[in-house]
């Protein structure tokens, strides 16, 4: 039995790592910020982490710190033209920022290693620490968007214009889930790096990207619990389906054509929001009072 | 409380309002009435500062709103509730109303969640639904009360009565009469004419961007032939 688990390892200690990552895309995808930086800003992280280790001999954990806060500085300083963009502009904004990072990578090749990547990371991350940093994780975003910062993430994103007539700094506001979001990008890339032994620049590219954008609009876009389900299904899935992971890009692609087809809003999302519509139809017909009636809404 | 002086404003290409000049005295109504496309709402967004105004001022107390962003318009307490009532559909109603006492910035607040349940006691029973799950009548006294919430000192009213029916109409417009005797300061964009003049103290009529006619409300009103032909026959009701 324990032997099963432990076969499993691997791949919850995967989970956790891209989990964080999930909810750095998340947070800024709640604010109403169309980024795709999470990748870019993990590789900061992962590098900051590894290069203070390997090269300067940093302790772990105070390299953590300078990854986290790498990751926060440099999405501060991403957000001043971001914040002149909005929807798809932002999108193609934040991949141009991924391709200077993967480039800056291989050309920085006297501190990064350049495409042969950073070797020789000792290993001081393993599932404990993952599943403390998911649950501090879980319980950040859970903080954040219970409090009044989260609510005002919530009106920017539905609607900008009326957030801002009611004393909504739209700039502030998107900036500070930018910089959080930053932040938690970093800390998992360097938690990356101390996991793997090694960084290679291909690791924080396309296809990551994808991965973590199909984590959120899969699993649900405005629960805290949506990233948790859509990185579970799209990790185990290659799992449960062997012959399934050679083509796992595929998979992801064609599940993402579905989930947007039929459940617009992701897996928890729909389906909280249909027991949500069931509950209150439920009491709408137990009460006598019938709502008004109006044109339209 | 309000007093907007030659105001110029520009919008999607049109030249939308054409030298307005109009106040709003401490605790009066005051009525904008005029035909669709007249200009009503580009004013009220020009207030809010959700508009850039191209000339022109637009002062309450000391300062010109032209120069502010929407966010510190609020700060100084002026509120809008907008046209179609644009609640935050994916909150809750009791989340609606906690938002919108992010306009206070640090003012004192006049008014609470209690305040807003009992002007509208509905709200109180539908508190932990979403927004979006609200008829439209619902959704206007929410998204009146969410002002509110912000502790107004000058609240602008775009079409209240937008597209519900006559007797959710009346529930509203009990609402704001109530308001009114409170001392609320209102400025009411309303294209049915009627109940506009019923319940404000003046009224101005804006028509192609233009302020065509002033007066007491009661004036206007008794004046058929100046609602005719401004505003078309009043058939609505």
């Amino acid at each position: 039995m324990t032997n099963v688990l432990l076969g499993y390892q691997p791949l919850f200690d995967l989970f956790l790592l891209h989990l964080g990552m999930a909810y750095s895309q998340w947070l800024v995808l709640r604010a109403g910020v169309f980024s795709l930086a999470t990748v870019g800003l993990a590789a900061v992280g992962a590098y900051t982490g590894g290069i203070l280790v390997v090269t300067l001999g940093f302790p772990a954990p105070v390299a953590l710190l300078a990854a986290a806060l790498a990751g926060g500085i440099v999405a501060l300083g991403l957000s001043v033209p971001l914040a002149r963009l909005r929807g798809v502009y932002q999108a193609i904004a934040t991949v141009a920022f991924i391709q200077i990072v993967l480039s800056l990578n291989i050309y920085a090749a006297g501190l990064t290693g350049g495409p042969q990547g950073l070797n020789g990371i000792p290993k001081t991350v393993g599932t404990l620490t993952l599943l403390i940093a998911g649950i501090l994780t879980v319980y950040l975003m859970y903080a954040i968007m219970s409090s009044r910062l989260g609510r005002a993430f919530d009106a920017i994103r539905q609607n900008e214009a009326v957030a801002a007539s009611l004393g909504v700094s739209i700039v502030r506001h998107q900036t500070l889930a930018f910089v959080i979001s930053g932040a938690l990008a970093g800390t998992y890339g360097a938690l990356e790096a101390f996991h793997s032994y090694a960084l290679a620049p291909s690791q924080f590219a396309f296809p990551f990207l994808i991965a973590v954008l199909s984590y959120v609009v899969l699993g649900g876009r405005n629960t805290i619990i949506g990233p948790i389900i859509g990185t579970a299904i799209l990790l185990i899935l290659p799992e449960i389906a062997r012959p399934l992971a050679e083509a796992r890009m595929l998979v992801y692609g064609l599940l993402l054509i579905l989930v947007i087809n039929y459940l617009p809003r992701g897996i928890a999302d729909t389906l909280i929001e249909r027991a949500r519509a069931r509950r209150l139809s439920a009491r709408l017909a137990k009460s006598d009072t019938a709502p008004t009636t109006a044109a339209r809404s | 409380m309000l007093d907007i002086s030659d105001l110029e404003v520009h919008y999607d290409g049109i030249h939308a309002l054409r030298g307005v000049s109009l106040n709003v005295g401490t605790g009066e109504v005051v009525a904008l009435i005029g035909p669709n496309g007249a200009g009503k709402s580009t004013l009220i967004n020009a207030v809010s500062g959700l508009v850039p105004a191209a000339s022109g001022a637009i002062r309450v107390g000391n300062d010109d709103l032209t120069r502010f962003k929407p966010w510190t318009v609020s700060a100084k307490g002026v509120l809008q509730v907008p046209e179609g009532r644009q609640v935050f559909s994916e909150m809750t109603v009791l989340e609606n109303l906690q938002l919108g006492a992010t306009a206070l910035h640090g003012r004192p607040r006049d008014a609470g969640v209690e305040d807003v349940f009992e002007l509208f006691p509905i709200l109180e029973e539908r508190s932990s639904q979403l927004a979006g799950s609200l008829s439209g009548g619902q959704q206007q006294m929410l998204a009146i009360g969410r002002a509110l919430m912000g502790s107004p000192k000058l609240l602008l009213l775009d079409e209240p009565s937008l597209g519900l029916a006559p007797v959710v109409i009346s529930q509203v417009f009990a609402a704001l009469k109530k308001l009114k005797e409170q001392g609320m300061t209102i400025l009411l964009i309303e294209q049915n004419a009627t109940l506009a003049l019923e319940l404000s103290n003046r009224a101005y009529i804006l028509d192609q961007g233009r302020i065509v006619l002033s007066g007491d409300s009661a004036d206007l009103a008794a004046d058929e032939g100046v609602v005719a032909h401004y505003l078309g026959v009043d058939a609505e009701e």
